[in-house]
């Protein structure tokens, strides 16, 4: 887009301030821990020692007895519907009745005078199990002779996906050079550093559920479901959310287990999972077995891809069927080729059940796709850059899979990376030990298609004008979980309306105050919640433009509103304030409120799953890294990373910087050090977080971020997303750097300093090479 | 997360300490910077029904040289106490810097040296840089006192000779010595807030480019830090070079006895072993203490 | 520290001993009455309704729950609030005076240094214990110091920019982003 269209905005890219900062450094941001409530009481949740196990009875009567305990809950107290946040398979009950399928899976709950009574009470209940035989490996989960896990799921296949488009048999048939690499990915958590929190309380048969939630819709269906309230009688809403990124997007024990205790005592009941509990929980990456072949021409132009896919579901589906489709339907996005075929296999194993985290899916194939295109490029003896930019898709072009890509600037990112990493100077001519990868990714601008069916729209925003014009609040469900969605969405308001960001206030992410939005996941709000604030934005600044006219007394046409002026590009002379404007509207005509929803456009194929990966726009992305490597040691330094981003329109640049900081940091994190680990009876070793190593300060290196020019058509504004689509390139952009450093290949997340000093070993012992 | 009920109790005097904690028995715990004992009490790893504080006695809180002792570390000195102090920057930079690698500033903050020891945890950051400069330690019992050289003082993974009803440890010297560069090689997962999967501390005295002595002691490859005897005899009046400290390396990981856990397996941790005990030689070697 | 002598007995056996503590906190004298197993943390949040001070993993490893114990910061979840007996608490509601902002806090907003906000409390904290005692710190100063105060939304490039800002200091990371 051209420079002179950036300018002609007025609030929107810039870097205001967020709009909650002050409330945030000043400790006065109140999370859902930190709500308090007359009467209140505590719950904890009483969970499974065992991986997997008949239950043979609970007596909960000694708990019962201990002073302070006013309710002891287990399966028999709660709705026995099956439930889950995919539709596809709704595996899990509130309480466990026949089997625990997973250590740490619900058994029972209790709600206590406080905390340290909460865990006495635990304590106290009796839980008699018979141990069975668990499946801790999904490489041999559909064995034969393996328990079943769940009896309808036959062989502990929770899902299976083959996909074929155009021939790759033929493509590799045609290929100058055909190579097949096998790599494995690492179990990860998204560890918010707030632990997940619900507060539940009835008035009368109406629940309030304060959650920290990234989606107070889907909770909101999916309690009223369980409970068979009408959707009216559930009111769901968060405070403020201590992070996120796909851990907080489905209803957990604690809403659901919350709602029955606080049914039972009359009293609102706070639930809570502690930093242990929140790696048993909260549904991170799932562990994928990749082998991916590929062929490719005598220059490296990609003829065909065939990726087979094993996937760790661990006990329940979670959100995993979506994942399973996200892990092969994005591999087709970041570079041009017809043929392609993609076989998967979720596993259910008697380990915690995963689900979505940050890049759904698409990370660790990103960085199996993206290892392997470098071998093939070392194999033909091509740049990794230049198989990548010859490779490169280009705008409005369509995968093979059937997403529609617009916008697309992919050469670009990869141009500018190469440029400002020094890339041409640096390659092949580093000092020893030191190495220079490059990677790409991309992610959907929101899923075409809601988690579960429904014509409902995918956002809504409305917008009241105060009565005197000096604040307009916007209300959306957009759900702001630290990424600054409240922020950008109110100067998306403000730009439409003609009015300053200043004086915007929000009312977000409550069901019964605001309306309806699926919430903070896929990366769906820029371009979504804010294609809705942005009609509801244009609604009010039509309604102020008319009734400007008319007390102007010249045609409304001619009218224009900027930063709270109303005025006539061509005549100077004519001016009013918003305020005055809007303050007449409201004595002449009522409130003056503007109102917007958006749906996306049909999206995608008819084959089975097309519908996952679908977006309206896709943003693209390249990173480059430097390491050092301590051949003795195999220590990773990671010295520099590049990040060129093609992402649209940027609404506010400091907090889209601040998005692909984020998101690198959490792709360094798993790239490197991130692994949950377990023993040989499905226990997790490291639920903690000085085992479970999450970067600290100094392991951050520098980093730079740039962007290429781009709009989005199917955008507000031209936007598109961000906040996912930067973990994406990072993980395989570290392996690359590595290869290229010392010529090995870590084909396990994460690449992790033993791996890379076993690796050093083995070629030792090898001898020299040819 | 909860700790179990227990009794609190401040002594204002050493004897005071020591008088409770004989009377109290094996029902009481001595809180020093409460880093370890109130994560073992989370975990309810021990159940005490009563907490001996060390809180008031500011007397083991001081770092000074005493003429003809050496170094005088109280016990209760923090971590972060041992990482400003002016008098180590001056006499053992190194014992600054390996706690300067410990957990985090929080914790540096709250953590003491007497509970890093008492703790006994085999991949603790002090003992090995202690063990090398020779360092000796107090414990002081209601009628008792006795000093143990600090290489003895450990029995095993969370054991040690401190006897838990009568005594409490009140000070760790550097005995004044001709050691001519120390230094403790840290090797972790992350740059902070991490265990080591192996440390090497040494500690050298020079003639010009000959080696008198050594001291090896290696961390988390062992129940106890314990002392590269092997590699020491190696270098024992040998003239340096980068050969030696490699053989010297290779010795080194002879007296290791590691196992493989979370952070690492035992075959890592013996190369590791190896690699840093060379890198630390020649680092004391050449640079002194630090 | 005054002992409360209670002698009753309950079903559970006897009450466990409850102690008055003085602590001033933010400046306000504070007297509290506590159990020995009472932390600091809980006693922040819950009797004093201080809930900036955050909990995360209540094992020392994150620092949401920083505070400073007489200007030092330290992991409110490791201290028993008996430990704090007589002592002076700063915590982040404190840091702010008279409604104005802290010269840190006022950089954290403006650098972009705050996403979801659950660390940002123990993270300026830590900051301002850093620059009170080291008014110009460098660049890896500044990380060491926040070593212990885990983030996981920002990468902490505008956290390091944020605490450079309020020391007026140039640092790497204030580089980051003028590569475009």
């Amino acid at each position: 887009m051209s420079e002179t269209v950036k300018q002609d905005h007025a609030v929107i890219g810039k870097s205001v301030p967020k709009i909650d900062g002050r409330e945030k450094v000043t400790g006065a941001a109140r999370y859902t821990a930190d709500l308090k409530f007359p009467n209140m009481l505590f719950g904890k949740i009483l969970t499974s020692p065992f991986a997997h196990a008949r239950i043979i009875s609970i007596d909960t009567s000694e708990a019962e007895k201990i002073p302070g305990v006013r309710a002891v809950i287990t399966h028999k107290d709660a709705p026995t519907l099956k439930y889950g946040i995919s539709p596809a398979r709704w595996d899990e009950n509130i309480f466990c009745i026949d089997t625990v399928k997973f250590v740490g899976d619900k058994v029972a709950a209790v709600a206590c005078i406080d905390e340290q009574t909460c865990y006495k009470a635990l304590a106290a209940i009796k839980v008699e199990y018979e141990e069975l035989p668990a499946v801790l490996d999904p490489l041999h989960a559909t064995d034969e002779d393996q328990p079943q896990i769940h009896p309808e799921f036959v062989r502990n296949i929770n899902a299976e996906i083959h996909q074929d488009f155009g021939d790759v048999e033929a493509a590799f048939k045609d290929a100058h050079y055909v190579r097949t690499d096998t790599f494995v990915g690492n179990r990860t958590y998204q560890t918010p550093i707030e632990p997940h929190t619900a507060t539940s309380m009835w008035d009368g048969e109406k629940l309030t559920v304060y959650s920290s939630t990234q989606s107070p819709h889907y909770f909101q269906y999916y309690i009223a479901r369980e409970f068979g309230l009408p959707m009216g009688d559930v009111r769901v809403l968060k405070t403020y959310v201590g992070g996120g990124f796909g851990g907080k997007l489905e209803p957990t024990g604690l809403e659901f287990g919350g709602a029955i205790l606080a049914k039972i005592t009359g009293r609102p009941v706070k639930m809570f999972y502690d930093r242990a509990e929140m790696f048993a929980h909260n549904r991170g990456r799932h562990r994928q077995y990749m082998t991916i072949t590929s062929g490719v021409d005598k220059d490296g132009k990609i003829l065909g891809v065939h990726a087979d896919f094993v996937m760790d579901g661990g006990a329940y589906t979670s959100l995993g069927i979506a994942t399973a489709y996200y892990a092969g339907a994005m591999l087709t996005l970041t570079y041009e080729f017809d043929n392609f075929r993609f076989d998967m296999l979720r596993v259910y194993t008697n380990l915690p059940a995963c689900g979505a985290q940050r890049g759904h899916g698409a990370p660790q194939p990103r960085y199996a796709f993206e290892a392997h295109l470098d071998n093939i490029a070392k194999d033909l003896d091509i740049d990794p850059m230049d198989i990548r930019i010859l490779n490169a898709r280009r705008p409005n072009t369509t995968t093979p899979n059937e997403f529609l890509v617009n916008s697309c600037e992919m050469k670009a990112c990869l141009e500018k990376a190469r440029e400002i990493s020094g890339w041409d100077e640096k390659k092949g001519n580093l000092p020893k030990g030191r190495g220079i990868g490059v990677a790409t990714g991309s992610f959907v601008s929101g899923a075409g298609y809601p988690i579960y069916r429904t014509d409902l729209p995918h956002a809504a925003a409305m917008i009241k004008v105060g009565e005197d014009g000096t604040a307009a609040t916007l209300y959306t469900g957009a759900t702001d979980i630290g990424q600054g969605s409240d922020t950008v969405l109110c100067q998306m308001a403000a730009e439409a309306m003609g009015y300053t960001y200043e004086q915007m206030k929000i009312v977000a992410a409550d069901t019964e105050t605001t309306p309806h939005d699926f919430g903070a996941y896929a990366s769906r709000q820029t371009l979504m919640s804010g294609a809705a604030v942005k009609q509801a934005g244009e609604e009010v600044k039509a309604q102020m433009l008319e009734i400007a006219a008319e007390m102007l007394d010249f045609p409304a046409v001619d009218l224009d509103i900027r930063e709270g002026k109303v005025f006539s590009p061509g005549n100077a002379s004519v001016t009013l304030t918003f305020e005055e404007v809007a303050r007449h509207f409201f004595v002449n005509r009522g409130p003056l409120v503007g109102k917007g929803s958006y749906t996306p456009p049909k999206l995608g194929g008819k084959f089975k799953g097309a519908a996952v990966g679908t977006s309206p726009a896709y943003s693209f992305a390249a990173q480059v890294s430097e390491v050092e490597i301590d051949e003795e040691t195999g220590e990773i330094n990671v010295l520099d990373v590049w990040d060129v981003h093609d992402c649209g329109t940027v609404i506010n640049p400091a907090l889209l910087e601040a998005q692909v900081h984020g998101a690198l940091f959490m792709g360094l994190g798993e790239s490197i050090w991130e692994e949950v680990k377990f023993d040989d009876k499905g226990r997790i070793l490291n639920p903690n977080l000085s085992e479970y190593r999450i970067p600290t300060a100094v392991d951050m290196p520098v980093v730079h971020s740039a962007l290429v020019d781009s709009y989005e058509p199917a955008g507000p504004w031209g936007v598109k997303e961000v906040g996912e689509g930067a973990t994406l390139p990072t993980m395989g952009c570290f392996r690359n750097a590595i290869f290229d450093a010392m010529g090995v290949s870590i084909n396990s997340l994460p690449l992790g300093y033993e791996k890379v000093w076993r690796a050093l070993k083995e070629r030792r012992e090898e001898g020299p090479a040819e | 997360m909860f700790l179990p009920d227990f009794d609190y109790h401040a002594p204002e005097t050493l004897a005071e300490a020591c008088d409770l904690v004989r009377d109290l028995g094996p029902s009481a715990k001595v809180l020093a910077g409460g880093t370890d004992l109130l994560i073992k009490l989370k975990h309810g790893l021990v159940t005490p029904t009563a907490v001996i504080s060390l809180k008031a006695l500011d007397e083991l809180k001081t770092i000074t040289h005493v003429p003809g002792r050496g170094v005088v570390i109280g016990a209760r000195a923090t971590h972060n106490d041992l990482v400003n102090s002016p008098l180590l920057h001056e006499r053992f930079l190194s014992v600054s810097e390996a706690a300067h690698k410990l957990a985090n500033n929080q914790v540096r903050n709250r953590g003491t040296v007497g509970g890093n020891l008492v703790n006994a945890i085999p991949s603790a950051d002090l003992p090995p840089i202690l063990i090398a400069l020779d360092a000796w330690i107090t414990l002081v019992g209601s009628n008792t006192s006795r000093t143990v050289p600090l290489h003895s003082f450990f029995t095993g993974p969370s054991c040690c000779v401190i006897d838990p009803v009568d005594e409490i440890l009140t000070e760790i010297v550097l005995p004044d010595q001709q050691t001519t560069g120390s230094t403790y090689l840290k090797f972790a997962l992350r740059r902070s807030g991490a265990l080591s999967v192996t440390g090497v501390a040494v500690a050298v005295t020079m003639d010009g480019d000959t080696i008198v002595d050594s001291r090896i002691c290696l961390g988390a490859v062992f129940p106890v830090p314990v002392r590269a005897n092997d590699a020491e005899d190696l270098l024992r009046g040998k003239t340096w070079s980068d050969e030696l400290l490699a053989e010297a390396g290779e010795a080194a990981s002879c007296c290791a006895l590691p196992i493989t856990d979370i952070r690492g397996t035992a075959e890592y941790r013996l190369d590791l072993v190896r690699v840093l005990t060379k890198r630390a030689l020649k680092r004391a070697i050449t640079e002194g203490h630090v | 520290m005054e002992t409360i002598d209670d002698t009753r007995k309950t079903t559970a056996g006897p009450k466990p001993k409850r102690y008055v503590i003085d602590l001033t906190v933010n400046g306000d004298p504070r007297t509290v009455v506590v159990k020995g197993n009472a932390l600091l943390v809980n006693v922040l949040r819950d009797e004093l309704d201080l809930t900036g001070t955050k909990k995360g993993c209540e094992l020392g490893d994150c620092g949401s729950c920083t505070v400073l114990l007489d200007g030092i910061p330290v992991d409110a979840c490791l201290v028993l609030a008996l430990e704090a007996d007589g002592c002076d608490i700063v915590t982040i509601e404190g840091v702010a005076a008279h409604g104005e902002l802290d010269r840190l806090q006022a950089t954290f907003v403006d650098k972009a240094a705050v996403q979801c906000g659950y660390c940002t409390p123990g993270m300026i904290l830590s900051a301002k214990a850093l620059l009170t005692k080291n008014p110009h710190p460098t660049e890896p100063e500044i990380r060491a110091a926040i070593a212990g105060n885990l983030c996981r939304c920002t990468g902490y490039v505008n956290i390091v920019k944020a605490i450079a800002a309020a020391a007026e200091i140039e640092t790497a990371a204030t580089e980051s982003g003028e590569a475009r």
